[in-house]
């Protein structure tokens, strides 16, 4: 059975639903946001969907952040301020017709990747993602979320994996990879100290990466392991906001390390995962999520901090820049160690922001990439993104999400670019290797 | 109603009762959204947040400047808007006029600025705030987001300025008291309209900065 529903028609059920789940959604920190914002509209012109329709010669104002949570703040309004509840006393009140949901749908599903830039420059500080999270959630609650993302947050509940990788298409693909890449993989190795979770996309569509990570690990020597039981780090929920699928990602999850004894699980190269399982799983799990959660590029770097991985070469040649995954990143605060990784691999590595919270998103983030009818805002967003590729004259892009790298691969495609996107796992794994 | 009377009432119990509205609208309007609660958070953070609240919320407002290609965007809405706070917040309290009545008020002598230095903010704020109205009636993002409220808002803070430099420059000591008792007034109206409409942000700003550098902090970024 479908956890989230992907409905057509909009009636009066569907707006009641959205408006209880924000009215519900309400917390000091979340009026705190909707109060402060004083409509300068700066927010739009650090958001990437904003800029990219901008730079390609059209306005459209429907884009700025602050506007995207205008329906939660006006449901706020109405339910907890003084003005707001005579207003709706006296038959004033908000009238929201099934067309302003589709509206949302578009405002907070297909153009917000939940990047955090926005926050960065407001003035007032409004983390206008979070704001879009309970308009998301809203939406889901509803049974509104578009039909590709419900689809791939069903599968990933069902099979266990929004690729549809089962436990046993799993162990093929480890099997593959490390026949393919000689790499030893161990599964479900206990007792273990490590626990390396993949994510479907790397298992996929960018082996390499698994396989990267593995021998990185091998090298680092330390009791690491694969799981059966949780062996997909990727949540959907968080995209959909589905509070239910995000804990049952996360049970999974838990089950997994809790059966192999670990006591550090490494995300992998995927943002939403490490964020889920970094700040999210304390909250859904407060007793039982005991673990230390690590990047696999903050593990790296402690490594090589400790002694325990020594680079030996600096194996991208060619001019290199850098793009931040948002959630690892600005919102995971993963940003100096992979510019000290890159100074380490990379002849000529330039930087394409001053401060690292200052870089832009994929434009595939938050689950816009799987959302076809959102393709035409991603390619935008990519616009937004060429242009510091352009500023650091780079052609060759290391990231650290899989996620990022497919979404920039598709949309570098789609414009006919030549960029070139590469994994700073897969330079690490070349950089260990003995000469 | 005679002159003196006017101004005596728009001094004495007008101006009570403004800031009495003002005081417990805004009141009001914090506690309540400090009543709401919070989710508890059991992530263990990264940095320190409550370090990180406290320097978001002194550094916030020049963060933004550092985004070179937004600055050159809006550099009316930086500009303009650091030198109208600069400007209103300055003359509010530290004009030898309001100075006086602040003291009065209050019991606690306020620093009084140079009459040259008062006159430079008061064309500053004056100048900013009619280019960032004319920004806003005009940017295409701007009107969209903005409001009635907005547009009275700066009105009304417009006509306070312009008031004030009428009764104590423009006019020539024309006309005197009526137009600092339609100063006063209008400055009345202004406190008392604060709790009720966005230009309570000056509250929300210590408690969204102060979440905002929290996550920070959490988060473990230290921008």
């Amino acid at each position: 059975m479908a956890v989230v529903l992907s409905k057509e028609r909009v009636g009066h059920e569907e707006v009641e639903k959205f408006y209880q789940f924000c009215k519900n959604s309400i917390n000091t920190e979340v009026a705190s946001y909707l109060e402060a914002c004083v409509r300068c509209g700066i927010c739009a012109e650090a958001c990437l969907f904003y800029m990219g329709e901008n730079v390609s010669g059209r306005i459209d104002p429907t884009l700025t952040p602050a506007y995207k949570a205008d329906l939660l703040r006006e449901i706020y309004k109405e339910n907890y301020t003084l003005l707001g509840r005579l207003k709706k006393l006296f038959g004033f009140g908000l009238k929201i017709e099934p067309e302003d949901l589709k509206e949302q749908v578009r405002l907070a599903f297909y153009t917000c990747t939940n990047c955090d830039r926005c926050t960065k420059a407001c003035p007032m500080g409004i983390d206008t993602p979070k704001l879009v999270s309970i308009v998301r959630g809203a939406l889901t609650y509803a049974g509104l979320t578009p039909k590709d993302l419900a689809d791939a947050t069903n599968m990933s509940v069902e099979k266990g994996s929004p690729l549809g990788v089962d436990t046993q298409t799993f162990l093929q693909r480890i099997e593959f990879i490390s026949e393919e890449y000689e790499v030893e993989v161990p599964v479900d190795k206990k007792p273990s100290e490590y626990l390396y979770i993949p994510s479907s996309i790397e298992l996929m569509k960018f082996p390499a990466s698994v396989a990267s990570a593995a021998k990185v690990l091998n090298r680092a020597g330390v009791n690491w392991t694969v799981s059966t039981v949780a062996h997909e780090a990727t949540n959907f929920g968080v995209f959909a906001q589905s509070k239910e699928v995000t804990k049952e990602m996360l049970r999974r999850v838990l089950e997994g390390a809790k059966g192999l004894g670990v006591r550090y699980i490494i995300a992998p190269e995927c943002g939403h995962a490490y964020q889920s399982m970094r700040f999210i799983a304390p909250n859904v799990f407060p007793e039982e999520w005991t673990f230390e959660v690590l990047n696999i590029v903050e593990f790296i770097d402690k490594m090589i901090k400790e002694g325990k991985l020594r680079i030996n070469k600096k194996v991208l040649k060619e001019r290199a820049t850098l793009h931040d995954s948002c959630q690892i990143g600005r919102r995971g605060g993963v940003l100096r160690e992979p510019r000290r990784i890159m100074n380490m691999v990379a002849e000529d590595f330039r930087d394409s922001v001053l401060i690292p919270e200052h870089n832009i998103c994929c434009g595939g983030g938050g689950g816009v990439l799987v959302i076809g009818d959102a393709d035409y805002y991603r390619q935008k967003a990519f616009i937004s993104k060429m242009t510091l590729f352009d500023k650091a004259k780079a052609k060759t892009v290391v990231c650290y999400c899989a996620n990022c790298m497919l979404a920039l691969t598709k949309s570098s495609r789609e414009l006919k670019r030549d960029y070139r996107f590469v994994s700073i796992v897969e330079l690490v794994a070349e950089a260990i290797e003995e000469e | 109603m005679s002159d003196v009377a006017f101004y005596d009432f728009v001094r004495g119990p007008f101006l009570k009762f403004a800031l009495f509205v003002f005081f417990v609208g805004i009141a009001y309007r914090f506690f309540r959204v400090i009543f709401l609660g919070l989710p508890a958070d059991y992530a263990k953070p990264k940095g320190s947040p409550p370090f990180m609240a406290v320097k978001k919320i002194i550094i916030k407002p020049t963060m933004g400047w550092t985004f070179n290609e937004i600055f050159s965007r809006r550099a009316i809405n930086f500009i303009g808007g650091f030198l109208f706070h600069l400007g209103f917040l300055g003359l509010t309290f530290f004009v030898p006029a309001h100075a006086l009545l602040w003291k009065e008020i209050t019991g606690i002598p306020f620093p009084t600025l140079p009459n040259i230095v008062s006159d430079v903010l008061a064309y500053a704020a004056l100048g900013s705030l009619i280019a960032l109205t004319v920004h806003r009636a005009l940017n295409p993002v701007l009107k969209l987001l903005t409001g009635k409220d907005e547009y009275f808002a700066n009105l009304l803070i417009a006509l306070i300025i312009f008031t004030g430099l009428l009764a104590t420059r423009w006019a020539g000591g024309g006309s005197y008291i009526w137009l600092v008792s339609l100063h006063l007034f209008l400055a009345n109206l202004l406190i008392i309209y604060i709790p009720f409409s966005r230009l309570s942000h000056f509250v929300y700003y210590f408690l969204s900065v102060g979440f905002m550098g929290w996550n920070a902090g959490k988060r473990g970024v230290s921008f």
